[in-house]
């Protein structure tokens, strides 16, 4: 539904709606700070082409913009600083721009679950900065008097409009509550006073209510001004992942049939748009050259020279117990899709390592099923993404022992990784002091990139290697380490001693 | 109907009137088949083809054929139908007396108008049938248009149990015929369930799994109170049935507008709001060493283990300090029950002998030690006359004292506390007595079952096969009077009928169904009055206010 937005946008000739006027009211004017909006309605105004790409690449540079900010762990202050700027400078040069852009970019994000993941990511930080700063202003800057009426009527307005059903609880009724309220866990005393409290159906809190974090009386919930915040962004993220599954499930309709000329290809290219990461590359993008290049005959050889250290635990995990947990499975098995082996291949790779340890119609009964599942020969026939970076990560930690999937560098403590890196021989002290101190800092996909650097020196100067993606995504890393020895094959091994420095410069951008 | 009824014979009707206890060994008795289908064909009749071959067992409270004359005279099927149909239409108020449309017109009027809007006929029942004893077969996604339908059935298969479901998009019988995944829940009553075997750890009556005795229930009265406020009060139900569960439990149906239609994600968050989770005190084993000691090493290296109320959730956790409102009101309401019925002698004796306080003592916090071997040793002394009441103030203001400097209550003077004490130990200290009191009586929820919409419950009304007790309505009033071994049996229940009949004949004035005939009438006719009516009117308030403001959008009035 929400494809057709944009798309349909062209087509309408007024630009009069419902939209307009709500967002003009809340708006006040184009000085309003808060530009927070649900994104509930669907615009129907109308946009060129220039405008439809422009305003689209605006907010893209936004969000890729709150990546990497998130990405480097900047200070609060700061990141709120930067992202007021971006803001400033990207999506307020025009009215219309915030509400188109989001719409354009809903619906060019919404066709696999990599991009979808993406765009909700920042969508969600870029909310609820909006809101937050809505809100800010509020208990927490009182020194200057009253003067911040203005920022809760704002807050107000938003919430009203947006079918928050809350009532400000009046002084005199804060007073009456004050016992219970202050009773709630986590609240503080000190700051009770000048804390606004608001009532909400109790189905609108329910994460709070069950905590118990918030007071409950007759159906409502008492909920302060800053748990308000985490509410709304709650049904913001909901809803707004709801509408990217349904779209989703339109794009292709749409895309294919109304629009391939003239906006299809601008959707379907945007992410890729502007070099560098952030857009989520599709897995097949990754793909090595040539089909069947990865076989059940070389994936020993490649797993040693060519894979990122999460799926070469998987391999080692494979190879020394014979079979992988279902996390596993999946993980490595989307890889090893996405790095071009066949599905014949597959099945013979596993059913070699797995009939170890069982009988042949043991591996056929359990298993083979699932590897033709995930080459999209079973079940629905959904063609599945291998897993980026991002999903590893944030995925299920591997239980110890007996599963191998998830990030090496997220998911194992320090004493572990840093003897996995020495058993495996990676790079030299200065490198695995390097890929640890990453480690720690929480910047797992940059250790992964200082794990390609080390173990590909001077990739950066080949040509013919595109480390796009590397420390993003494991077929990323993949693909530019094969085609780094391919390069490196033809140029005879040649002299390539230097340029370490230049990589680190572009593999870090590359996060 | 039909005429005086002596053929159960003398012997028999005196095993009637004994109270059976709930004992597992309670005979599901095997059938004569010539019976059991005789009674199939004539479903109607009177319970003269029940009367069972007198030679059985001598205790039976159940058996398939008492519970074919339950079915056949006795369930009530208005009540069942008006409350689960939401239809205001199917009872008449009458000069504030209550009438159920009788049979023969409630028959004609329900069959010839199901209108799509009503959700009985999207309903889904399963009930458990015996075709041959000891054999169980259930059966899911049973579905009725009407109240005839779901009586014949009944009736026809004489299930040992029925349970009640959600309410679905389609009807649940052509489950088969619809496309996978089309069948969806809309809607259904937010339940819970409280077992007692949930509460084995705290049970000191000698009572465990599924025997229950009359000090063991109070735990349920408590429970009841407890969880009834709170949906009460926080979130301003109205329409809270209570039913006793035919053995060791209870459920409750809350049946508001918006409580059918709460998502499953907000029916967990209610449950997980009534949830409450603490540590328990160490395993009893590692007590009996300390028992016979003199009490200075009270506290060695005893490893508190953690069990949960309810689920397995929240393991190990505090209480947080202040407690929050909804705890503060449970705590009220417990405190009184704790110091009544669970620390006394005829209660579970929490304070009442040597070895029981010796072990409650020892789950003080490391920190209270000083308080714990004080009064030891004064309850220990021949002097001391405290009754177990008595002990739990003096406890307790020790306590308070030991933490806040104040004076304590008796003699010795008060044991002080290290002015370093750290502020964690301070709150431990603080919240034990409250913690105690929600350890030993705070609800324990099958948080499970209230969790999703498409969970069954069994459904009220129903005979529990073990003990032969009718699911009767539990009235808001009585939760603390409420005793499960007054709930008639079907043996009473066929014998109350029988004598009924016996005596008047069948053309009292006033009495429309066989149930009234019964003791059933007293809980039957309460849940009608208290619950069924205010629910209807309600029903019948919405559906007005609906109709006008559809009225006024089309500006036809």
């Amino acid at each position: 539904m929400n494809v057709a937005g944009p798309v349909r946008s062209r087509q309408s000739s007024h630009t009069t709606s419902s939209y307009d006027a709500k967002n003009k009211r809340a708006d006040g004017g184009s000085s309003s700070s808060s530009g927070v909006d649900m994104y509930l309605d669907v615009p129907s105004f109308e946009l060129s082409l220039d405008e439809f790409e422009e305003f689209a690449l605006a907010r893209l540079k936004v969000l890729r913009k709150i990546e990497e900010m998130k990405a480097r762990n900047l200070l609060p202050d700061l990141y709120r600083s930067q992202l007021d700027a971006a803001i400033k400078s990207n999506l307020r040069s025009n009215d219309r721009i915030d509400v188109a852009s989001h719409f354009i970019l809903r619906a060019a994000y919404c066709r696999n679950e990599d991009l979808r993941r993406w765009f909700l990511t920042q969508e969600c930080h870029l909310f609820r900065h909006r809101l937050e700063s809505l809100s800010s202003r509020g208990p927490g800057n009182r020194g200057s008097g009253n003067g911040n009426g203005n920022n809760h009527d704002e807050l107000r307005d938003f919430l009203i409009r947006n079918d928050f059903d809350l009532d400000r609880v009046s002084a005199i009724e804060k007073e009456r509550l004050r016992d219970k309220l202050l009773c709630v866990p986590g609240t503080n005393p000190v700051e009770f006073n000048v804390t606004e409290y608001y009532r909400v159906p109790f189905v609108q809190a329910l994460e709070l209510v069950g905590r118990r974090e918030c007071h409950v009386s007759d159906g409502n919930a008492y909920v302060p001004l800053a748990r308000i915040v985490s509410i709304v962004a709650a049904k913001f993220r909901s809803s707004l992942s709801r509408s990217l599954a349904s779209a989703g499930v339109m794009f292709r309709q749409v895309v294919s049939r109304d629009e391939k000329t003239r906006i299809g290809p601008l959707l379907t290219s945007m992410n890729s748009q502007y070099t560098g990461p952030g857009g989520g590359g599709t897995g097949t993008a990754y793909g090595i050259d040539g089909e069947g290049t990865l076989t059940a005959a070389n994936v020993d050889d490649m797993a040693a020279r060519s894979m990122p250290l999460c799926m070469k635990q998987l391999h080692r995990g494979l190879q020394r117990d014979h079979k992988l947990k279902h996390q596993g499975r999946l993980q490595y098995g989307l890889f090893l899709k996405g790095a071009g082996m066949t599905l014949e291949e597959h099945t013979l790779y596993f059913q070699r390592e797995f009939t170890r340890i069982m009988t042949g119609e043991q591996f056929n009964k359990q298993y083979a099923y699932s590897i033709r599942h995930t080459h999209g020969k079973e079940g629905k026939r959904a063609s599945y993404t291998p897993y980026n970076c991002t999903r590893i990560i944030l995925g299920n930690p591997p239980q110890s022992g007996a599963e191998h999937h998830g990030c090496p560098f997220r998911h194992y403590d320090d004493a572990s990784l840093s003897a996995l890196l020495g058993q495996l021989k990676i790079g030299n002290t200065v490198d695995r002091d390097a890929i640890m101190a990453h480690k720690r800092d929480g910047n797992f996909q940059l250790a992964c990139s200082r794990h390609f650097e080390a173990v590909h020196p001077g990739a950066i100067a080949l040509e013919g290697v595109s480390l796009d993606g590397v420390g993003n995504h494991p077929n990323a890393w993949f693909s530019a380490s094969v085609s780094y020895y391919n390069a490196k094959s033809k140029k005879g091994g040649g002299a390539m001693t230097d340029g370490g420095g230049m990589t680190v410069v572009k593999a870090e951008e590359g996060v | 109907m039909g005429a005086p009824d002596d053929e159960y014979d003398n012997d028999e009707e005196c095993e009637f009137a004994e109270e059976v206890s709930s004992t597992p060994s309670a005979v599901v008795k095997s059938c004569n088949n010539d019976a059991y289908c005789a009674r199939r064909d004539a479903p109607m009749s009177s319970s003269k083809s029940s009367s069972v071959d007198p030679s059985s067992s001598s205790s039976v409270v159940f058996s398939p054929e008492l519970l074919g004359v339950y079915y056949s005279r006795l369930f009530p099927y208005d009540l069942l139908y008006s409350w689960l149909s939401y239809d205001p239409s199917s009872i008449v108020v009458n000069n504030g007396k209550v009438v159920t449309p009788s049979k023969a017109s409630s028959s004609s009027s329900s069959s010839s108008s199901p209108s799509s809007s009503l959700t009985f006929p999207r309903r889904e029942f399963s009930m458990t049938i015996e075709p041959s004893p000891g054999q169980e077969v259930y059966i899911r996604y049973q579905s009725f248009t009407s109240r005839d339908e779901l009586c014949s059935a009944v009736t026809r298969r004489r299930p040992t149990k029925i349970d009640i479901g959600a309410v679905f998009n389609h009807p649940p019988k052509d489950n088969k015929s619809l496309p996978s995944g089309r069948l969806q829940t809309v809607e259904r009553e937010l339940v819970f369930d409280i077992d007692l075997t949930d509460y084995d750890a705290v049970r000191n009556c000698g009572c465990g799994g599924a025997d229950i005795c009359k000090k063991c229930w109070t735990y349920m009265g408590m429970a009841m109170e407890v969880i009834d406020a709170g949906l009460r009060l926080d979130f301003g139900f109205v329409h809270v049935a209570w039913f006793y569960s035919g053995r060791r439990g209870v459920h409750c149906w809350v049946c508001d507008d918006g409580a059918r239609k709460l998502s499953n994600e907000a029916r967990s968050a209610v449950a997980s709001y009534f949830e409450v989770g603490y540590t328990s005190r160490p395993a009893s084993a590692s007590i009996s060493r300390y028992l016979g000691m003199h009490c200075v090493p009270l506290f060695p290296s005893f490893r508190a283990h953690h069990v949960n109320l309810g689920s397995d959730k929240n393991k190990g956790m505090h209480l947080s300090s202040p407690l929050h409102p909804a705890l503060s009101r449970a705590h009220e309401i417990l405190e009184p029950h704790f110091v009544d019925r669970v620390l006394p002698e005829d209660g579970h004796g929490l304070l009442a002998t040597r070895a029981s306080w010796t072990k409650l003592l020892l789950t003080l916090p490391k920190a209270a030690h000083p308080v714990a071997s004080k009064l030891e040793e004064r309850w220990r002394s021949t002097k001391d006359r405290s009754t177990p009441r008595e002990k739990w103030i003096e406890l307790k203001s020790e306590l308070a004292s030991f933490v806040g400097g104040g004076p304590a209550r008796g003699g010795g003077g008060p044991a002080k506390a290290p002015k370093n004490m750290s502020s964690i130990d301070r709150t431990r200290i603080e919240m034990w007595p409250v913690e105690t009191v929600f350890q030993q009586t705070y609800p324990r929820l099958d948080i499970n079952v209230s969790k999703m919409q498409n969970h069954l419950l069994k459904s009220p009304f129903c005979v529990h096969p073990k003990t032969g007790r009718v699911c009767v309505p539990i009235d808001s009033n009585d939760f603390a009077t409420f005793d499960p071994f007054a709930v008639p049996t079907l043996a009473r229940l066929i014998r109350e009928l029988d004598e009924y009949e016996a005596k008047s004949g069948d053309g009292d004035a006033g009495v429309v169904h066989d149930w009234q005939k019964t003791s059933l009438r007293g809980p039957f006719e309460c849940f009608q009055k208290k619950f069924l009516v205010p629910l209807l009117n309600d029903e019948r308030r919405a559906l007005k206010e609906e109709r006008e403001r559809r009225a006024a959008v089309i500006g036809d009035f």
